[in-house]
């Protein structure tokens, strides 16, 4: 690529933004309405000033005009006509005595091919003849003693505003016709001025009027703007819903989209019952057979023992992923309190291990909010420390903070064994129990990592300091 | 030992009752919250196993009910749902302890023989500052008759505190009551339980004096201890 070219590239990029900006006006409103307005503008302004500045020069013109008449009467009153063509008495007028004075008058007739043959002539023009359009003695003759005016040069050399008239003078039987001429400059330069006064304020005008449209605009469509910011914030857990009175036009549109956050809520607590009441039927009587078949020997109750097992796993697998599908439509306007739920479960689990003396000791910061729903929390920390304190000596840790924007970590940890690495996998894959043995309804880690991926977020499992399992999480976060 | 067995379902009441039998206890049965309530409010039992999923009434009702009169019976919940929010809501209502369905019989009589043994321990010398009780033997603590849910780490320091109630007590001697081994010790921790503990028993109660420490004093009008 030469440099040249490469020179050219980044201008060429603008250039293309900018007409995208021109051509799309429909992607945003804002243009929309600008460009509109705009447009209009424009086209109102451009009339305006094009009507202003003809009509100035209309009547400047027409107040030319007034003086040439004069003139062309004087000059026809004291013109007479002889033999040997026509003779001018004296005209005092100042102007046409000097000589190039930028007034002149003229006396002529008719030549043949159509031109126009000098008679008589004032003082001013000396020896030249005012100039005349080549078709101007037949269009004199058409208009029957109207004048017709005409622009021309002078004899300096000077813009000159010309009047004819054809007149019929005693005693001469061919017409003559009466020129008057009249420096045009002041006039032009009064046009001039005029017409770039008039622009300069016009443009000044379009501008202040484009940035009142703007402003419009940006007032106009601050409610939407408004909706828009508290649907993020709905959506960010830090509303549940919108709250804000708006104009009448969007206040449906406000009002649907709530309607929209309690469907959705009503059918997450729906589903929710639903699997609730479901799985309350289910393990009743699951652990009815499990305990009948616990108290004889033999190979009926063995394989009874066998199937229920097998029953309460399914149970449990599909209770949960149900539970997980009711969260898909989850989200929306939740904000729970990370310090609180920790501190519940914290003391709730403390007494339950009591007989053990397990500790459970947990930071994180009052402000810390999770984004989803509190049984969520509860569910996803209250299974790991509770697995915590089932494998503890006695110390279980627990912190949690805020990590990034709208993320946060939550770390659990316990002082017991641990996991060597290679079963770390296995303990997440569904149903997985690796010592039969002990308490509680397995290790509970797939539960969580099946929430958590609900969620969008990760847990995963490493060696702690303390000597135990460190189970970490990464988790949406509310904004405050 | 008498306990009050409360569940709906015909089988497993009938299996539970002859285990808790067995095992030594005399075993009365309520099928509905309604009955559990009146049997728990009348009798002198020395502990309760109560199913969450009631008829008439609901478990956490009944034992929210309980704890409003005053009992304080030990009770074990045992609920099919499985939800951490149940068994929050249940510790809220004022349960000991919890088992999800289904479990087996040796672990609820194991958590029952805990339960007894734990409230078993007779009113020791309870310490007092102004509305502000505990009782070391249980490791629980009040203020105005309501509990307190504090976690040990926060217990223990409300207690060494509640035994040097009036003097100021330095964040160094804290951290090493707090902790007995050397984990932790960083400048904030003692800031954060202090923090807590406001929260949980009031934030006038302990003073922070500048550059010394921390000290626990009985409310103005309340009765020094």
């Amino acid at each position: 690529m030469s440099e040249a070219q490469a020179a050219a590239e980044p201008r060429k990029g603008v250039a293309r933004n900018w007409l995208g900006w021109f051509r799309r006006p429909g992607r945003s409103l804002t243009r929309r309405l600008v460009w509109l307005a705009a447009i209009w503008m424009l086209l109102a302004l451009v009339l305006t000033g094009w009507g202003l500045t003809s009509l100035f020069r209309e009547s400047a013109l027409r107040r030319l005009g007034v003086t040439l008449n004069e003139t062309i009467d004087q000059a026809v009153l004291a013109a007479t006509a002889t033999p040997e063509g026509v003779t001018v008495g004296p005209i005092l007028d100042q102007r046409t005595l000097n000589i190039y004075s930028g007034k002149y008058w003229a006396v002529a007739e008719p030549a043949p091919n159509d031109r126009l043959r000098t008679l008589a002539r004032s003082r001013s023009l000396w020896d030249t003849d005012l100039t005349a359009p080549a078709d101007l003695p037949p269009l004199l003759a058409r208009a029957g003693g109207e004048t017709i005016s005409y622009n021309a040069v002078g004899p300096a050399g000077e813009p000159l505003r010309v009047a004819a008239s054809m007149k019929q003078l005693p005693g001469r039987e061919a017409p003559v016709v009466f020129l008057a001429g009249i420096d045009r400059s002041a006039v032009d330069a009064d046009t001039r001025q005029f017409a770039t006064v008039t622009w300069v304020a016009l443009l000044i005008l379009g501008a202040v009027l484009v940035a009142a449209v703007l402003v419009q605009v940006q007032i106009g469509l601050r409610p939407l703007y408004g909706l828009r910011n508290e649907i993020a914030a709905v959506r960010k857990g830090r509303k549940a819903r919108i709250e804000r009175d708006y104009p009448v036009e969007i206040q449906p549109l406000a009002e649907q989209v709530n309607r929209l956050l309690d469907h959705n809520q009503e059918v997450v607590e729906r589903q929710r019952t639903h699997v609730g009441n479901l799985a309350h039927a289910l393990k009743t009587p699951i652990s009815v057979m499990l305990a009948e078949a616990g108290t004889t020997e033999g190979p009926l109750p063995e394989m009874v023992r066998r199937q229920t097992k097998v029953m309460q796993g399914q149970v449990d697998h599909h209770l949960r992923r149900a539970r997980a599908a009711a969260r898909a439509a989850h989200g929306l306007g939740e904000r729970t309190p990370v310090a609180e739920v920790i501190d519940e479960l914290a003391v709730m689990l403390e007494r339950v291990f009591e007989r053990r003396n397990v500790e459970i000791d947990w930071r994180a910061p009052d402000e810390l909010g999770f984004l989803g729903e509190r049984q969520d929390l509860q569910e996803i920390l209250g299974n790991l420390i509770e697995n915590a304190c089932i494998w503890c000596k006695r110390r279980v840790r627990v912190s949690a903070g805020p990590s990034g924007l709208g993320q946060m970590i939550a770390v659990v940890e316990d002082d017991g064994p641990g996991l060597p690495e290679d079963q770390r996998e296995t303990v997440l894959k569904r149903g997985a129990r690796l010592d039969e043995s002990a308490p509680g309804s397995g290790l509970g880690l797939s539960i969580v990592d099946e929430l958590v991926r609900a969620y969008g977020g990760r847990l995963t499992l490493g060696q702690s300091d303390l000597g135990g399992l460190k189970a970490t999480l990464e988790l949406p976060a509310a904004e405050r | 030992m008498r306990v009050l067995l409360v569940e709906d379902d015909v089988d497993l009441s009938r299996q539970l009752k002859g285990a808790l039998s067995d095992a030594g206890y005399a075993v009365d049965h309520a099928a509905d919250g309604e009955e559990a309530h009146y049997l728990g409010d009348t009798e002198p039992y020395d502990v309760i196993v109560l199913d969450l999923g009631l008829p008439k009434i609901d478990g956490v009702s009944v034992l929210e009910r309980w704890r409003r009169e005053g009992r304080t019976t030990p009770v074990l919940i045992l609920t099919a749902r499985g939800a951490w929010s149940d068994k929050v809501s249940g510790f809220d209502a004022g349960a000991d302890d919890y088992l999800t369905k289904p479990f087996h019989t040796e672990e609820l009589l194991a958590r029952l023989r805990a339960l007894l043994r734990r409230s078993a321990g007779h009113a020791a010398a309870t310490l007092t500052c102004g509305a502000l009780r505990l009782d070391p033997r249980a490791a629980r603590a009040s203020v105005d008759g309501e509990p307190l849910r504090l976690t040990s780490l926060e217990y223990r320091l409300l207690h060494y505190m509640m035994m040097h109630q009036g003097r100021v007590i330095s964040r160094t001697e804290l951290v090493e009551h707090l902790y007995d081994q050397d984990f932790d010790r960083d400048s904030n921790t003692i800031e954060v339980f202090v923090g807590r503990l406001r929260k949980k028993i009031g934030s006038d109660r302990i003073e922070t004096v500048r550059g010394l420490g921390y000290r626990l004093a009985p409310l103005a009008g309340e009765e020094a201890a």
